[in-house]
């Protein structure tokens, strides 16, 4: 799955171009993410001008991130 | 029964999605548009810069209000600071406020009967044989229902309706570039618009300074995204627009000295246009259809002219009550790839041509061209400027060869 920084994210829908899941979209002022059907590719995070979108492998449900990761995104 | 019943239902109201609702809606049709955004034209997402040729052939005024600057030309810079100066009858332009552009662009097709909608986002989409129902979220999520007899899919680089209705519409990493952009003052320039290209400077792709009024500039960048790098996904880190950007920035000896007011970004396509157009009831234009200009991703002016091409064609399906993809395809798309798109696939060619030139060979060829040359090249007219550059080096014969065949 992947975290966005929303208060830097410069909300230009680069991310969601690249998508080939469409796991991401933008909603109302915010990037909206859908973890389970995120692939992990990794587009969205070297497409994205702002740098604002980290990638964690594997990981499908905010509970498995680690709590450091948890605390810094506020999820 | 649905909330709305209209003709033609149009997402997005870019340039691509206001003009095909003009010529539509003066075609007699029922046209109504929506937008996600909570104002048209805001935020914008763009350089700005706009050629003369489409404003011209569609006899446009544009007002006062709705450009910053008017553009004479445009000065080419290589990697060791050679400049080149375009500048003729066709390199006029403006550079816009694109804010205001855009509103301009919904009212003309408004006062032409079209109906639009700001802060709706479409959200999906079904197709049956009668007809197409989408479904749209107001900004209080309520959700509207619209049935139409076509769509129009004028959505921008996401496109997702599009998507869901079958069209290859997600963008190779390869095919974009992703940009960064300042708006900065001040800045003294020539009215020209300024393009910076080398390895170093941006890798495959190139710095722009779009000059506007009271001595601002849009200072941007546009880099290839398969050469960027996330520094947090652990590959190189501060490979990214911004990085590179604020590098040039440093090294300029006027904008180091200047204030930014603005920052934003984006990615923008730089590869072919999607494999097709049109579906039974569906038609796609502008930059969701990737219609932007593989050399400097400008996509205006194409998403004005498809615009127009595909109301003529939605025009004529409604006269002949049939909205089939053949129809549809005859009237729009084979209009637009024997024309436009062959343009385009000769620039593409040329892109890929560019991407591949150490430093070294760029600057052989900015030390070889002349103004003239290079606008023969943007012309299409790549024969003579090709001669000229591997008469100094024929090893670039390998490169340039698939643009001498066609």
């Amino acid at each position: 799955m992947i975290l966005i920084d929303h208060d830097e994210c410069i909300f230009c829908g680069g991310c969601s171009s690249v998508c080939p899941a469409s796991a991401i979209e933008l909603r109302g002022t915010r990037v909206a993410t859908y973890p389970e059907k995120c692939i992990d590719c990794g587009l969205c995070v070297k497409a994205c001008p702002a740098n604002v979108i980290e990638m964690f492998k594997g990981i499908k449900r905010v509970e498995d991130l680690p709590e450091e990761v948890r605390k810094k995104y506020n999820v | 029964m649905a909330d709305i019943e209209t003709d033609v239902v149009v997402v997005g109201a870019g340039p691509a999605g206001s003009t095909f609702a003009r010529i539509a809606a003066q075609h007699g049709l029922d046209v109504v548009v929506f937008d996600k955004r909570k104002e048209i034209g805001n935020p914008v997402r763009c350089g700005e810069g706009l050629g003369v040729a489409e404003v011209m052939k569609e006899g446009l005024d544009l007002p006062r209000y709705t450009y910053s600057i008017e553009i004479y030309g445009a000065k080419v810079v290589g990697p060791k600071g050679q400049e080149i100066i375009l500048r003729n009858e066709n390199t006029r332009g403006w550079v816009l406020e694109r804010k205001y552009f855009d509103k301009w662009l919904a009212e003309l097709a408004i006062g032409k009967g079209a109906k639009v909608y700001a802060y709706h986002r479409a959200f999906d989409v079904k197709r049956d044989a009668d007809g197409i129902t989408l479904y749209v979220a107001d900004g209080d999520e309520k959700v509207k229902e619209i049935r139409a007899k076509m769509l129009i899919s004028a959505e921008g680089m996401e496109a997702l309706i599009a998507r869901k209705l079958g069209f290859p519409t997600v963008h190779r990493l390869y095919d974009v570039d992703t940009c960064y952009q300042y708006e900065m003052e001040p800045y003294d320039h020539e009215n020209l618009i300024e393009l910076y290209f080398g390895n170093e400077i941006a890798p495959r792709g190139y710095v722009w300074i779009f000059p506007k009024a009271h001595k601002r500039a849009n200072v941007g960048i546009g880099i290839g995204a398969h050469l960027a790098t996330g520094n947090k996904r652990g590959g190189l880190p501060g490979a990214t627009p911004k990085v590179f950007l604020d590098k040039f920035i440093v090294n300029d000896v006027q904008l180091k000295e200047a204030s930014s007011l603005l920052n934003f970004g984006g990615v923008i396509s730089v590869g072919e246009p999607i494999n097709k157009f049109v579906d039974d009831r569906v038609m796609v234009i502008g930059t969701a259809a990737k219609q932007v200009d593989p050399i400097h991703g400008g996509g205006i002016e194409l998403a004005m002219e498809a615009g127009v091409m595909a109301a003529e064609a939605a025009a004529k399906a409604f006269e002949k009550s049939d909205m089939s993809k053949d129809f549809l395809y005859n009237n729009y798309e084979a209009v637009w790839r024997s024309t436009r798109g062959k343009e385009i696939e000769t620039r593409l060619k040329l892109r890929k041509a560019l991407e591949s030139l150490s430093d070294d060979d760029l600057n052989h060829i900015f030390d070889t061209l002349s103004g003239d040359d290079v606008l023969a090249v943007m012309e299409g007219k790549l024969a003579g400027p090709i001669a000229k550059v591997l008469k100094g080096r024929p090893s670039l014969l390998k490169v340039l060869k698939p643009l001498m065949l066609g």
